[in-house]
């Protein structure tokens, strides 16, 4: 006999701002959800009409969480408005201070916000419980602290060129505002092998970032586990271990589309800073992957749906021509509306598809040749194509594993490039900005790839001033809506088909939401299909 | 030993995040050295759902007594006074940290946006955001103007975009070990053991300020010079000890270039962001600065800028700090 729950989580927590949604439970399993974003600022309202500098201020605040990687594409959005020439060592500063952000999330997230819900007592039958318990209790574990500790280290180095971590505001148009000196680049330098030898190399991975590198499919890694005790006692190891067991790699594996609209510039691809040109100039490879399909990015076929969003209209426009009014919630629900984010799309022959933005997009994305020869500085760079999650996904599915290990995985690689690009700052070419031409009238595009997936600012001025500002986040292509054709997005198709194993405690649910990072405080409510009563309350066990 | 409870109302997360760069102490510190028992924190917490709102319940029938209610984030007021724009756990946000501050012992702002509103309330404020005890510089804000918490003091606003982890860790600290007392506010309620000095206070370009050297441009000018003349540096008008208590323990604004843009001052963002205002200084006649550190007239200060320009020694000119 079918069983039909209604549960209620609210707040779900961990995840910045906030989020309700419903979800839909039979026989054990998610058979439907919404997902509702439920807090609004409107910083796109503010900054209609301010200075056009306004958003080198403004968007960091945004999100603390990711305020470098806002900053990045904010500028960038002004550069390409008024085609720049950053000087060569401005943009690897720029690079460094921008993987450095990622380098901080990757242990920040893993060990603060994912993995203490293995804590939870649904788990205690598992034969590695008192050992997560040991390690990834929130405060107290061991390596929770040996986490949150090396977590500092890679601001340290985005402090020293942007004076403090988080809410910088140091990319200018042109440039950066520091002038390092050579004890900044050999200070980043010790901070990253600190963070290497303490943490990446010793707890992590149980190995050298060199030899998990050496693997390139999912077999590689199942063979890398049975290697030795050092590999399967890691945190790595520990970590893929408890998802066999407990079959985090069944599911939440979302819509199958990915985007990455690329990020970090090598600048011999890239003299003047245009939106035609910033393709080929990437080091982390931009595109869309849809139905296993490699496609070009080009920011031009970025839609925003509203039709089920807390705004004015039911349209689907780019953001150069988007609005943004807000619809208080009580009268918007009548209209069919469910929450504040807007849902991006992106038009493959015209049609719009919900992609998954994120570390997985970016590493399946890495995975097609293609990609190489659209971003052609990426073809350049060691580990930028990179075939090891492509293989994954296509031998075992996506999933909330898989999704957490690409995440894992790109602090492997992201150590790598910042250690390279320090070696590329030339303390002989001494030129670290050049003062643009600020035109009145411009259009920009800016883009990056936060810690959470692709981000990307849209700006329009007009007689000096901001006429419209748009900003699409990855937790809005994440988390966003239905649109006008009911397509999902990523965390509500990824909810739907996972399973709920005990309705008192619906742990999975959780996992799906957070393995994706989204910055939103997520409210989960499981209702009842046909009656909608509520019939019990989400609870977690935790540690009382 | 002291309970904490952290809520988050219209936040980017900053001051957590800055939170949890502290070192000494860290978090992890404050719990297992200092017994702060941090009941939840919305990024940190274990807890969702039904036990949050257990516990919020129970914390305001006070079966658990709340020591320290930390608020980041604004107050969200909209729409139309109905908070409807930032729900949490069934109800509006605005509605939770009333009820919360009247049962904490003491209550803390985090950041400029839980102090006086911040960015969300620059005009045209579309969420109705202000803060606990202020909006902008004026007095007042959501909880009232007379509001004392039950420990016998107003709201302690920890303000910055964001705050410093050490900042709010120090205070943490001072309530648990029981010195409240020796907690002194200015008029703003910032703690004068952190905002008596100023942002200028300890900066490395100090010296080009006293002979009138400016930084021209960003970039690789700004080895040399101040920033106070042409790039809109607020440090010697901002109350905050950036210089004295290093950003992630490594830098300042100031030190890698960046002018002090004012944020523990509780008109931050100063000018609302107008056409203009943004990383330029404001000035009278092309050439005096608007706002200056000087209480002489304009024709004095004039004065003595030509004079120490002109008595300037010559490495003032020069990039000091060498690759």
């Amino acid at each position: 006999m079918a069983t039909k729950q209604h549960l209620v989580i609210d707040p779900l927590a961990r995840l910045e701002g906030d989020v309700r949604a419903d979800v839909f439970v039979e026989d054990g399993h998610v058979v439907d959800v919404q997902v509702e974003a439920v807090m609004f600022r409107g910083f796109e309202i503010i900054l209609r009409g301010k200075d056009p500098l306004a958003g080198l201020i403004v968007t960091p605040r945004v999100c603390g969480i990711c305020g470098g990687s806002h900053l990045y594409k904010a500028c960038q959005a002004l550069d390409t408005a008024w085609h720049t020439q950053v000087p060569p060592n401005a943009w690897w500063i720029r690079n460094i201070a921008q993987v450095c952000e990622t380098l901080q999330s990757v242990p920040r997230w893993y060990y603060a916000i994912f993995a203490i819900d293995f804590v939870n007592k649904n788990y205690a039958k598992s034969k590695l419980y008192d050992e997560v318990v040991k390690r990834w209790a929130p405060f107290v574990g061991t390596s929770y602290k040996i986490g949150l500790e090396i977590s500092a280290l890679p601001v340290k180095i985005y402090a020293m060129f942007g004076g403090q971590w988080p809410h910088s505001s140091f990319m200018v148009p042109g440039g950066v505002m520091c002038a390092p000196q050579l004890d900044h680049i050999t200070r980043a330098h010790a901070l990253l092998e600190r963070y290497r030898t303490e943490w990446l190399e010793k707890v992590w991975l149980g190995c050298s970032v060199d030899r998990w590198l050496e693997n390139k499919t999912w077999d590689d890694i199942l063979n890398w586990l049975e290697e030795s005790e050092s590999h399967r006692n890691s945190d790595c190891g520990l970590f893929i271990r408890f998802c066999l067991e407990n079959g985090l790699d069944k599911y939440g594996a979302g819509v199958g589309n990915f985007i990455a609209c690329g990020s970090y510039v090598d600048p011999q691809f890239y003299p003047v800073s245009t939106i035609e040109d910033r393709n080929k100039a990437l080091l982390a490879p931009s595109g869309v992957v849809y139905n296993g399909k490699y496609y070009p990015f080009d920011h031009l076929n970025v839609r925003e749906d509203v039709t089920h969003s807390y705004f004015e209209g039911s349209w689907m426009l780019h953001p150069w021509d988007e609005e943004t009014i807000p619809v208080d919630p009580e009268v918007a629900k009548k209209q069919g509306k469910y929450s504040w984010a807007k849902s991006p799309r992106y038009l493959i022959n015209g049609q719009p598809v919900p992609c998954e933005a994120g570390p997985l997009a970016r590493q399946v994305v890495a995975g097609y040749e293609e990609a190489k020869h659209t971003c052609t500085a990426a073809g350049c760079v060691e580990h930028a194509i990179d075939p090891l999650f492509r293989n994954i996904v296509n031998k075992i599915g996506p999933s909330v594993m898989v999704r957490v290990l690409a995440r894992m995985h790109e602090a492997v690689k992201y150590y790598k490039w910042a250690k390279q690009w320090l070696g590329k700052v030339d303390f002989k070419d001494d030129r670290f900005y050049n003062k643009p031409k600020e035109l009145p009238d411009a259009k920009g595009f800016g883009g990056t790839e936060a810690a959470r997936g692709a981000l990307m600012d849209w700006i329009v001025l007009e007689n000096g001033k901001i006429k419209n500002y748009q900003i699409v986040t990855p937790t809005a292509w994440n988390i966003g809506p239905r649109d006008s054709k009911g397509q999902m997005g990523p965390i509500e198709k990824a909810i739907v088909g996972s399973p709920v194993k005990n309705p008192e405690d619906p742990i999975e649910v959780a996992h799906v939401a957070r393995s994706f990072d989204s910055c939103l405080v997520c409210t989960v409510h499981v209702y009842d299909r046909k009656s909608r009563k509520e019939l019990a309350r989400f609870k977690l066990g935790g540690t009382k | 030993m002291a309970t904490l409870l952290w809520l988050h109302g219209g936040a980017c997360n900053g001051n957590t995040m800055s939170f949890l760069n502290a070192e000494y102490p860290s978090v992890c510190d404050l719990v297992t050295d200092f017994g702060i028992e941090i009941l939840w924190h919305p990024s940190a917490g274990l807890e969702m759902g039904n036990q949050v709102q257990a516990l919020l319940r129970d914390i305001l029938a006070e079966k658990i007594p709340l020591d320290i209610f930390v608020f980041e984030g604004t107050v969200i007021l909209g729409p139309n006074g109905t908070g409807r724009y930032n729900m949490f756990a069934g109800r509006p946000m605005k509605d939770w940290v009333y009820d919360l501050a009247h049962v904490a012992k003491y209550v803390v702002a985090v950041g400029n946006c839980a102090c006086q509103g911040n960015i969300p309330a620059v005009p045209p404020n579309p969420t109705e955001s202000t803060g606990l005890q202020f909006h902008k510089t004026k007095k007042g804000g959501f909880l009232g103007e007379n509001f004392v918490s039950r420990g016998g003091l107003p709201v302690i606003n920890i303000p910055g975009c964001p705050a410093h982890y050490d900042w709010i860790t120090q205070v943490l600290v001072a309530l648990a070990v029981g010195r409240a007392e020796d907690i002194q506010l200015d008029e703003y309620h910032r703690p004068l053991t952190f905002f008596k000095t100023f942002s200028q206070t300890g900066c490395t370009r100090v010296q080009f300020h006293e002979w009138k050297i400016a930084a021209e441009e960003f970039g690789q000018g700004t080895r040399k010079g101040c920033l106070f003349y042409e790039l809109g540096c607020r440090g010697p008008l901002t109350h905050a000890p950036c210089n004295r208590i290093l950003w992630n323990g490594v830098s300042s604004k100031q030190r890698s270039g960046h002018p002090c843009i004012g944020c523990t001052e509780f008109a931050f963002p100063w000018f609302d962001l107008a056409p203009g205002t943004i990383f330029k200084t404001q000035k009278v006649a092309g050439v005096i600065p608007k706002e200056t550190v000087y209480e002489a007239d304009k024709f004095t200060y004039m004065l003595h800028a030509v004079t120490a320009r002109i008595a300037a020694p010559k490495w003032a000119t020069e990039d000091m700090f060498v690759v």
